[in-house]
C-alpha cells in the first residue's frame, strides 16, 4: 500500500477550511463581541474542531476504507441510538428551535451530522451486495428506501428539515447511480410533493417560508427578513467586495452571519471575484471526488466515495441556493465555510475516507 | 458492463452540478451587477441614518431687493442615545449647561430612538451655550446648524408677512400661504451605524439641503416703512380703534404698501391676541365706505352721460325728499346753487343722490358689480372679505339714494382701492396681487412669476380722464385740499362714514378715509388710508386722513422718481391759508430793487453791499409765503 492519495484534493480542502476559519472570524467577531465578550470564541471552537477534523482526516486517510463494510452496522447502530437520545430532553439540548445537540461545556455535537456519514457507508455497502437486485424496486429498493425514512422521520423530530433532506438526497443520488431505474425516482418525485404538501399542512409557517424567497420584501420583517439582509450583504458587494473585514451586514444586521450565510458575507467582502472562487474551490472537490468514484476497482469504495462526494455537493448547492435566493429558507450549513463543529469534523473525516480510496486506487 | 452504467450516471449527474453552480453564479451576478443599484441604495437607507440639517428658509423681499424675512443661523443639540457611553455623565453635564432637571434631561438622553432632538430646551442655542456643549466632545451628542426666520424691520409689513413656528413653519400671512416654497429641503449628515445605532468607524456623507425659494414682492420698501410712520403717528396723535393704509399701483393692481393698527412683531407673535395677528384690516376689514364710494357713482354717470359736470347746476338746500325719508348734506344748510363738479368737490350728499336717481338702481348696481364690490378680489393674501352689497331686488330708493353716497354698503379697503384704480387709470379693473415672483435660490431661476392680470374694461379711456379731472378739483378746491401738494397734480376723495353697530348708527364713531393719487394726468400711485374713531378732533376724512395720505405720496414721490408736471392747476386758496408763489429771479439786482419783488417771503441776507450775486432757492421754485429766501450781498 505505498501508493500516493490525491495530494491536490488534500491541499484543496486544508486551504478551503483555513479560509472558512478566517471568514468565521470576519463574519462573527462582532456577534461574539456583543454575546460574550470575546471577538474570538466562534474561531476558537472553530479552530480546535478543524486541529482535530484535520488529525482525524489524515488517520482516517491511512485507515483501509474496507475495513467500513465490516463496521457498518456498527456505526449507524451508534448513530441511531444517538439520534434516540438526543431527543430525550436533559439529554439533548435545544438550539435555535431544534434538539438535536449535545452539549458538552460550550461545544455542541450533533448526532445527524454523523449519521450523515455512517448512513452513507451502510447504503454503500447495501448497493454493493444487492447490486443484482437494486432495479426490482420491491426487493432492493424499498428496504433501503424505509429505512432512509425511519431516519428522516427521527431526525425531524428534532426537527431539522436541513440536515434530514440531505440524507435522504443523497441515499437517492446513491441509489440512482446503483442502477435503480430513472422512473421509479420520478414515481418518489411525485411522492416527494405530496410529502412537502402534507408537511405545510402540519407546520403553516413552512408555507410563509417557501414563498417569501419569491419576494422577500413582502414581509420584510418577518419570513422575508434573513433573505433581505442576504441580498442587503451579496448585492452591494459589487464585482471586489468591501474587502477582507469590511462587511457592513455583519453588524447586526444578518443575524448569526458566521452559519447559514456566511456565503453572504463572502460576497460581500469579495464580490463576485470571490464567489467564483468559492465556487470553483466546490467544483473541484466535487470533481476529484466523483474522479475517484470513477477510478475505484471495487463497488463498495465507488459508492462511497461518490455518496461522500455527492452529499457534500448537494449540501453546498443546497445551502448557495438558499442564500442566493433560488430556493426557500432551509437551515442547511455551508461544507467546510459555515460554523459548525460537528459539520467540519465529519467532512473532514468523509474526505479522510475520499483521500483513502484515491490511495487504493492507483 | 455494470460499471459503464454507474459512471454514465456519475458523469451525468456532475453535469448537472456544473449546471447548478452556473446558476448559482448566474443569480449572485444578478444580484451584485443587475440589482446592484437598487441594493446598494436600499442597503445604504438600512446602514446610514441621517443627522437633519435644516434648510434655509426662502428669503423675501420688497420689488428693489430690501429684505424683508431672512435667517439667522443658530445651533440645537441633537442626541443619539445609542452612541452615548456614560449616561449619567452625560445627563448631568447637559442639565448643568441647558439649565434643565437631571429628570427632564436623562429622558432625552435614555430615550429608545435613533435621533433624539432635545424639544425644545436644546433649541436656538446661542454661541456661548453651544460652544460649551461642543467642548465636552461627549459621544452621541450633536450639535446642528439650524436657521431661526428674522425680521430685519420687526414689525413692518407683520399682517402681510405672517410669521413662523419653532419648527420654521409658516404659520400666518405669506409665510403660511407660500411654506411649501419657502420651506426648502433638509439636507443630512449620514453616518453609518450597526443595526443596534452604533456609529460604524466609515466616513460621514453630506447631503446639502436645499434652500427655500426666494420670493420678491410688489412692495416698495420706502412707502412701506412710509405708511408704516404714518399710521404710528395717527395712533399717537388721535388715539383710534384703528387705523389702515394701502398703496397701489393703479396701473398694475401691485400693492406698494400694506398696512394697518394694531399691528405685531412676527418674532415675538405669542404675546399678541388672535385678533391682531389674523385681522389684516385692509384685506379683512369691511365697513360703509362713506363718501369715498361717490367715485364710483360719479364713474357710472359720466360713462352712461347722465350729467355734464360743467355745465348742469344742482340747488342743495341742504337736504333732499326721498320717498320718507329726507336725506341730509353733510354741510348744515346745503351748499346752495352749484355745478355738479362743485356737488363733487363739495362732497354734497343731495347731488350724488340726484346722480343715483339718473342712473337708476339697475344701471348703479351693475357699475358697483362692474368694478368688483361684493366678492373678494382674489388678492393673493388669505384672510380677505367680500363685503355686503343690497340684492338688487331689495333695493328701493332710499337704498338706491344712500348707495349713491357711500351709506347701506358694505366693502372692503383693497376693493376701494382696486375700484378706484379702474376709474382713474383708463378704465381697467386689475386684480390687486403682492407676489411679484419667486426665485430658486441659487441660480435665481424664475419659478413662479406675477403678471398684472386684467379682469375686464369697467370704463372708457375719456370718462376715467373726467373722473381724474373731477378728482384732481376735489383736491385743488374741494374737500381734499389738505392733500395738495404743488407741482405733482393730486387726485383724490376724501370720506366720512358713521359705523353702524346692530342696525344703527353709532354716535361721534367715524371711520374717516382719504383716496389719494398722483399724478393726475398719470397716476403713478394710488394710496387710500382709512381711521376708525380719531378722538380728540372732528372726525372728517379731510382733516384726518388727507394729511396722512399727502405724506405718502409726498415720500412715493421720491421712491418712485415721478416727475414734477408742467402746467399744473393752481390750487384755490381759502381765506387765510397760506399760497405757493413762485420765486422771481432777483440776482443781478440791487436790493432796493428786489425787495417789493419779494414781499411775500421773509429775507436774509449775508455778505456786504448792494447787489445781489446769489439766491436760495433760485428763482423758479414754488414756495409757501412766509418762508425763507437767503440772499448773498456783494459790493
Amino acid at each position: 500500500m505505498k501508493k500516493n492519495m490525491d495530494y491536490g484534493l488534500l491541499i484543496s480542502i486544508l486551504l478551503f477550511s483555513l479560509f472558512g476559519i478566517l471568514m468565521i472570524y470576519s463574519a462573527s467577531h462582532i456577534w461574539a463581541e456583543y454575546k460574550f465578550h470575546d471577538a474570538f470564541k466562534f474561531v476558537k471552537n472553530q479552530g480546535f474542531f478543524f486541529l482535530i477534523g484535520t488529525f482525524l482526516m489524515v488517520v482516517i486517510s491511512k485507515i483501509d476504507y474496507k475495513k467500513y463494510y465490516d463496521l457498518s452496522n456498527k456505526l449507524l447502530g451508534v448513530c441511531v441510538l444517538l439520534l434516540i437520545l438526543v431527543l430525550i430532553p436533559g439529554i439533548g439540548t435545544i438550539r435555535n428551535g431544534s434538539r438535536s445537540w449535545f452539549g458538552i461545556g460550550s461545544f455542541g455535537i450533533q448526532p445527524s451530522e454523523f449519521t450523515k456519514l455512517a448512513f452513507i457507508i451502510f447504503t454503500s455497502k447495501y448497493l454493493s451486495k444487492n447490486e443484482k437486485d437494486m432495479n426490482k424496486i420491491k426487493k432492493g429498493v424499498l428496504p433501503i428506501l424505509g429505512f432512509t425514512l425511519f431516519l428522516f422521520f427521527l431526525i425531524m423530530l428534532q426537527p431539522d428539515f436541513g440536515t434530514g433532506s440531505i440524507l435522504v438526497m443523497s441515499i437517492l443520488g446513491l441509489l440512482y447511480v446503483g442502477g435503480v431505474p430513472f422512473s421509479f425516482f420520478l414515481k418518489i418525485g411525485i411522492v416527494g410533493v405530496v410529502g412537502v404538501a402534507g408537511l405545510i399542512l402540519a407546520a403553516p409557517y413552512r408555507l410563509a417560508r417557501i414563498l417569501s424567497f419569491l419576494d422577500p420584501w413582502k414581509d420584510p420583517l418577518g419570513s422575508g427578513f434573513q433573505m433581505i439582509q442576504s441580498l442587503y450583504a451579496i448585492g452591494p458587494g459589487g464585482l471586489f467586495g468591501f474587502g477582507f473585514g469590511n462587511s457592513r451586514q455583519k453588524h447586526f444586521y444578518l443575524p448569526e452571519p458566521q452559519t447559514d450565510f456566511i456565503f453572504s458575507i463572502i460576497s460581500e467582502e469579495f464580490g463576485f471575484l470571490g464567489v467564483l472562487i468559492v465556487t470553483s474551490f466546490f467544483l473541484f472537490i466535487v470533481y476529484r471526488g466523483f474522479q475517484i468514484s470513477l477510478k475505484s476497482k471495487d463497488l463498495f469504495g465507488k459508492y462511497l466515495s461518490f455518496g461522500i462526494t455527492f452529499q457534500l455537493l448537494f449540501q453546498a448547492v443546497m445551502n448557495l441556493m438558499v442564500v442566493t435566493g433560488l430556493i426557500p429558507v432551509t437551515g442547511v450549513t455551508l461544507p467546510f465555510l459555515s460554523y459548525g463543529g460537528s459539520s467540519l469534523l465529519i467532512t473532514l473525516c468523509g474526505m479522510g475516507i475520499l483521500l483513502n480510496i484515491s490511495r487504493n486506487n492507483t | 458492463m455494470f460499471f459503464s452504467s454507474i459512471h454514465k450516471r456519475i458523469k451525468l449527474i456532475f453535469l448537472v452540478s456544473i449546471f447548478l453552480f452556473f446558476l448559482i453564479i448566474g443569480k449572485v451576478f444578478y444580484i451584485q451587477v443587475i440589482q446592484y443599484q437598487k441594493l446598494h441604495k436600499y442597503a445604504n437607507d438600512l446602514w446610514s441614518r441621517n443627522l437633519p440639517i435644516e434648510p434655509n428658509r426662502g428669503t423675501i423681499y420688497d420689488r428693489n431687493g430690501t429684505v424683508l424675512a431672512n435667517n439667522l443661523t443658530t445651533t440645537s443639540l441633537v442626541l443619539i442615545p445609542n452612541q452615548i457611553e456614560d449616561m449619567e455623565d452625560t445627563t448631568q453635564k447637559l442639565a448643568d449647561i441647558l439649565g434643565v432637571t437631571y429628570e427632564e434631561m436623562y429622558q432625552h438622553v435614555s430615550k429608545k430612538t435613533s435621533i433624539e432632538r432635545v424639544h425644545p430646551e436644546g433649541r436656538r442655542l446661542s454661541f456661548d451655550v453651544s460652544d460649551e456643549i461642543a467642548k465636552l466632545k461627549l459621544p452621541g451628542v450633536y450639535l446642528v446648524k439650524e436657521s431661526k426666520r428674522n425680521y430685519p424691520y420687526d414689525t413692518l409689513l407683520s399682517h402681510t408677512l405672517g410669521f413662523v413656528g419653532i419648527d420654521n413653519q409658516g404659520l400666518s400671512g405669506l409665510e403660511l400661504m407660500y411654506n411649501s416654497y419657502l420651506t426648502g429641503e433638509y439636507g443630512a449628515i449620514k453616518y453609518f451605524s450597526d443595526a443596534k445605532g452604533n456609529k460604524l468607524n466609515l466616513n460621514e456623507v453630506y447631503e446639502k439641503p436645499q434652500d427655500g425659494v426666494n420670493m420678491t414682492l410688489t412692495i416698495d420698501y420706502q412707502i412701506q416703512q412710509s405708511l408704516e410712520r404714518e399710521l404710528d403717528n395717527a395712533m399717537l396723535k388721535y388715539n383710534p380703534d384703528q387705523a389702515l393704509g394701502i398703496a397701489m399701483n393703479p396701473k398694475t393692481g401691485e400693492i406698494l404698501a400694506i398696512s394697518s393698527r394694531p399691528n405685531f412683531s412676527p418674532s415675538h407673535y405669542q404675546n399678541y391676541t388672535t385678533e391682531e395677528i389674523n385681522r389684516n384690516l385692509p384685506i379683512w376689514a369691511t365697513y360703509e365706505p362713506g363718501s369715498t364710494f361717490k367715485i364710483i357713482t360719479l364713474s357710472a354717470s359720466l360713462e352712461e352721460g347722465v350729467v355734464d359736470l360743467e355745465n348742469d347746476h344742482f340747488y342743495d338746500s341742504g337736504s333732499i325728499q326721498v320717498e320718507n325719508a329726507r336725506i341730509k348734506c353733510w354741510k348744515h344748510g346745503g351748499h346752495g346753487e352749484e355745478t355738479f363738479l362743485q356737488v363733487v368737490e363739495n362732497s354734497c350728499n343731495p347731488g350724488f343722490v340726484v346722480l343715483g336717481q339718473r342712473l337708476g338702481k339697475e344701471k348703479l348696481f351693475h357699475y358697483i358689480d362692474e368694478f368688483g364690490f361684493g366678492k373678494k378680489t382674489g388678492v393673493d393674501l388669505n384672510g380677505e372679505g367680500s363685503g355686503i352689497l343690497f340684492s338688487l331686488d331689495k333695493v328701493g330708493p332710499v337704498e338706491l339714494a344712500t348707495t349713491a353716497f357711500g351709506q347701506g354698503v358694505s366693502v372692503t379697503p383693497i376693493q376701494q382701492i382696486t375700484a378706484v384704480s379702474a376709474a382713474i387709470n383708463g378704465g381697467i379693473l386689475y386684480q390687486p396681487y403682492i407676489v411679484k415672483s419667486l426665485n430658486e435660490p441659487e441660480t435665481n431661476t424664475v419659478i413662479l412669476e406675477h403678471k398684472p392680470t386684467p379682469i375686464r374694461k369697467v370704463l372708457q379711456e375719456e370718462t376715467s380722464k373726467k373722473v381724474r379731472m373731477a378728482l384732481e378739483s376735489v383736491v385743488t378746491n374741494g374737500t381734499g385740499r389738505n392733500a395738495f401738494i404743488d407741482g405733482y397734480r393730486v387726485g383724490g376723495k376724501t370720506g366720512t362714514a358713521q359705523k353702524a353697530q346692530n342696525g344703527g348708527y353709532l354716535v361721534g364713531n367715524y371711520i374717516v378715509s382719504f383716496m389719494g393719487f398722483l399724478p393726475a394726468d398719470d397716476p403713478e400711485i394710488i394710496v387710500y388710508v382709512a381711521v376708525d374713531h380719531a378722538k380728540g378732533i372732528t372726525q372728517y376724512g379731510g382733516t384726518i386722513a388727507a394729511p396722512i395720505a399727502r405724506n405718502i405720496l409726498l415720500d412715493s414721490i421720491d421712491a418712485l422718481s415721478i416727475q414734477k408736471r408742467e402746467g399744473s392747476s393752481e390750487k384755490n386758496y381759502q381765506i387765510g391759508e397760506k399760497k405757493y408763489q413762485t420765486i422771481p429771479n432777483v440776482v443781478g439786482m440791487n436790493v432796493n430793487e428786489a425787495l417789493p419783488l419779494l414781499k411775500p417771503f421773509k429775507v436774509e441776507y449775508s455778505g456786504t453791499g448792494e447787489t445781489i450775486s446769489y439766491q436760495s432757492p433760485s428763482a423758479g421754485e414754488r414756495i409757501l409765503e412766509g418762508e425763507t429766501i437767503r440772499l448773498l450781498l456783494s459790493e
